[in-house]
């Protein structure tokens, strides 16, 4: 079986390694895609050697699957378009900005018998499957903390508006890392504080610093820093670690940090370059095995709609400078 | 010549005895310790003159500076004794283990006529030092959000395993965490609100790590971490401070110029710069007194920087938010 993928917007960047990937795979083929932004999805089209769709509907009524990398807020509409359409959905992170959002996309997938897989694809980091192994048979034993980072450079554009994106850092970066945790542990987060900061760092409206503080329901504490920290001389976008402790041992994760350095006169700049196996390719391959296979998706909506809740209470918990409590 | 009689010959109080040999104007005189190996060991290790207590000290042996290096919970009482004989005095932090106790040092230390000296080493330190003259240049514009570590190594080893009993040591964030929590108030004043975690009664007494969010006065968010763990790896230290105009980020591990497998015993090198931040410490303390001008962390510096670990302990204990 070859699946037939299209993708629903390209707004965000995360489209074009995953356009890559399904190239570079034998059992799917790039059929199109819809673009609400025509110029955008012209020129995306030409670079991944594929169609443009001026109408969703045609696009939809030719594909099994779609990819849908629109702006945060547009997520559901998109889902609910292909659900419609009997199409399986990948849909970037964050699930939604809303909880209403995330609960109405659930249901359309599972009404329309459709699959619904989030992109985290930091879980199909090489280094992040063995530190997920490793845990699993208990390497450090019990874990009792973890301080998390997701750091990155303000990415700009439609990220920054409140509307689009629904939220700043704290939203942009705090579900990878606690879609990390949720599946090394198990384990639901109960509690989260939050601190926020708007425009500390870069000329936004919106929360580009943020420390997020949280207990786990086995009573595991957890930090996360999802704040837009590294600048523009940075040698790379940013970074995804984890340091883990436990009652045997400890565990220092850094999911990015297979680079060498180039040291660029003529650019003037520093940059580092990974020889890391692709994640993205990882994420893609997992998702259209799960539609030859016929397999629940690796990483749900619920999923999805997990992470996301801790975004959302965080933003909450910086509102009111108080914990929030998590059911 | 000022003489030196260090109170208590444990971990730091050895530190500071082969520290003291590298200070300029001053010199070691006598050593006090309740146990009589360690007694034993001070004149065998530095050939001076020893004694049970700091009140047997004082009696016996002229001594201008008293350098307090017992236990936390201990501080209070031998700092009121040095007081009593009007002696000039530098504490290890903690100031004291309880509010209380580091309130009435406060008010016996105000118009006190010698000098006391707290010793927040970190602000001896050279890399640290470096940080604060980077940022007080705005260098990397206002900062914004700042992340530090410190920990990694074995649980420390203290007199009748003191540092493992909570009431007596405040655990890794009174003992350790303090060290930073004292540079961010160093750096960017006073702190608004905290907010911390700790695994202790999760793990056995001789496993802590602790996570301590923190909002200043002036915006800034910073993420402090202090880590007690008893598994084989090397103490290290990391700090970031992300600003409007760029990063500065500094970590131990990747600044030490000498790095030595064959030999275990050298292994441990003091810092990776010649400057002993002991020594600075101790030094400020001597030239103080020789100058007649304050030490560069009071009584009641120290005292801020212990309000703001307690805050810590008890948004520990009530899961609250501590407003300062």
């Amino acid at each position: 079986m070859v699946v037939k993928v299209g993708f629903l917007s390209l707004a965000h960047m995360h489209a074009y390694s995953y356009g890559r990937a399904l190239n570079n795979l034998a059992n799917c083929t790039l059929v199109g895609i819809y673009d609400p932004n025509k110029e955008r999805g012209i020129k995306g089209a030409q670079e991944m050697n594929t169609r443009f769709f001026g109408d969703p509907a045609e696009l939809l009524t030719q594909v099994d699957a779609v990819i849908i990398c629109s702006e945060n807020n547009r997520h559901r509409e998109f889902t609910e378009l292909a659900a419609k359409y009997g199409c399986h959905v990948l849909c970037e992170k964050p699930i939604a900005t809303t909880m209403e959002d995330a609960e109405a996309m659930i249901d359309a997938c599972r009404e329309a018998k459709v699959k619904l897989q989030i992109a985290f694809p930091v879980r199909f980091a090489t280094p992040v499957m063995r530190v997920k192994e490793m845990l699993h048979r208990g390497a450090i034993g019990d874990v009792v903390a973890i301080t998390g980072t997701n750091h990155g450079q303000m990415p700009g554009g439609w990220f920054v508006d409140p509307v689009l994106a629904g939220g700043g850092a704290v939203m942009d970066h705090t579900v990878h890392v606690v879609d990390l945790i949720r599946w090394f542990l198990g384990q639901e987060f109960v509690s989260v504080y939050a601190e926020a900061g708007c425009g500390m760092l870069w000329d936004v409206d919106i929360d580009d610093c943020g420390m997020l503080s949280m207990e786990l329901e086995g009573g595991t504490i957890v930090t996360q820093d999802p704040s837009w920290s590294r600048p523009r001389t940075n040698p790379t976008w940013g970074d995804v670690t984890l340091h883990i402790v436990g009652a045997k041992g400890v565990i220092d994760l850094d999911a990015y940090a297979q680079n060498f350095v180039v040291y660029d006169d003529a650019q003037n700049k520093v940059s580092e370059r990974s020889f890391a196996e692709d994640m993205d390719l990882g994420l893609i391959t997992d998702f259209i095995t799960m539609i030859t296979d016929d397999r629940e998706p690796s990483i749900t909506g619920l999923d999805g709609l997990k992470a996301m809740e801790v975004a959302l209470a965080a933003y909450e918990s910086a509102r009111i400078n108080k914990p929030i409590a998590l059911n | 010549m000022i003489r030196v009689g260090v109170v208590g010959y444990g971990t730091i109080g050895q530190i500071h005895c082969d520290a003291l040999g590298n200070v300029p104007g001053c010199e070691l005189a006598v050593v006090a310790d309740l146990d009589p190996a360690r007694r034993t060991q001070a004149q065998k290790d530095f050939g001076v003159e020893v004694a049970n207590d700091i009140e047997e000290m004082l009696q016996t042996t002229d001594v201008d500076l008293v350098d307090i290096c017992v236990p936390t919970y201990l501080h209070e009482q031998v700092m009121v004794k040095a007081m009593e004989a009007n002696k000039h005095i530098f504490c290890e932090k903690p100031l004291a283990r309880t509010l209380e106790e580091g309130r009435r040092l406060v008010n016996l230390s105000a118009g006190y006529s010698q000098k006391i000296g707290i010793g927040h080493v970190v602000r001896f330190t050279p890399a640290y030092m470096g940080i604060r003259q980077s940022v007080e240049q705005g260098e990397i514009g206002q900062a914004g959000v700042v992340r530090t570590f410190r920990g990694g190594s074995q649980f420390p080893e203290g007199w009748q395993d003191w540092f493992a009993n909570f009431d007596l040591s405040g655990g890794v964030i009174l003992d350790l965490a303090i060290h930073d929590l004292d540079l961010c108030r160093w750096l960017f004043g006073d702190v608004q609100r905290v907010y911390a975690k700790t695994s202790r009664g999760r793990t056995t007494a001789h496993l802590e790590h602790a996570m301590i969010v923190l909002r200043f006065k002036s915006g800034v968010i910073a993420h402090v971490e202090g880590s007690w763990t008893n598994f084989k790896g090397e103490f290290y230290t990391t700090m970031e401070v992300a600003g409007t105009n760029g990063l500065i980020s500094y970590d131990s591990r990747t600044t030490n110029p000498i790095i030595t497998m064959a030999v275990p015993e050298e292994s441990m090198q003091v810092g990776a710069v010649a400057a002993n931040p002991y020594v600075l410490e101790l030094q400020d303390i001597v030239q103080a007194i020789g100058d007649d001008r304050p030490p560069l962390v009071s009584v009641q510096d120290a005292f801020g920087t212990l309000q703001v670990a307690l805050a810590a302990l008890e948004s520990t204990r009530t899961g609250q938010v501590i407003e300062l």
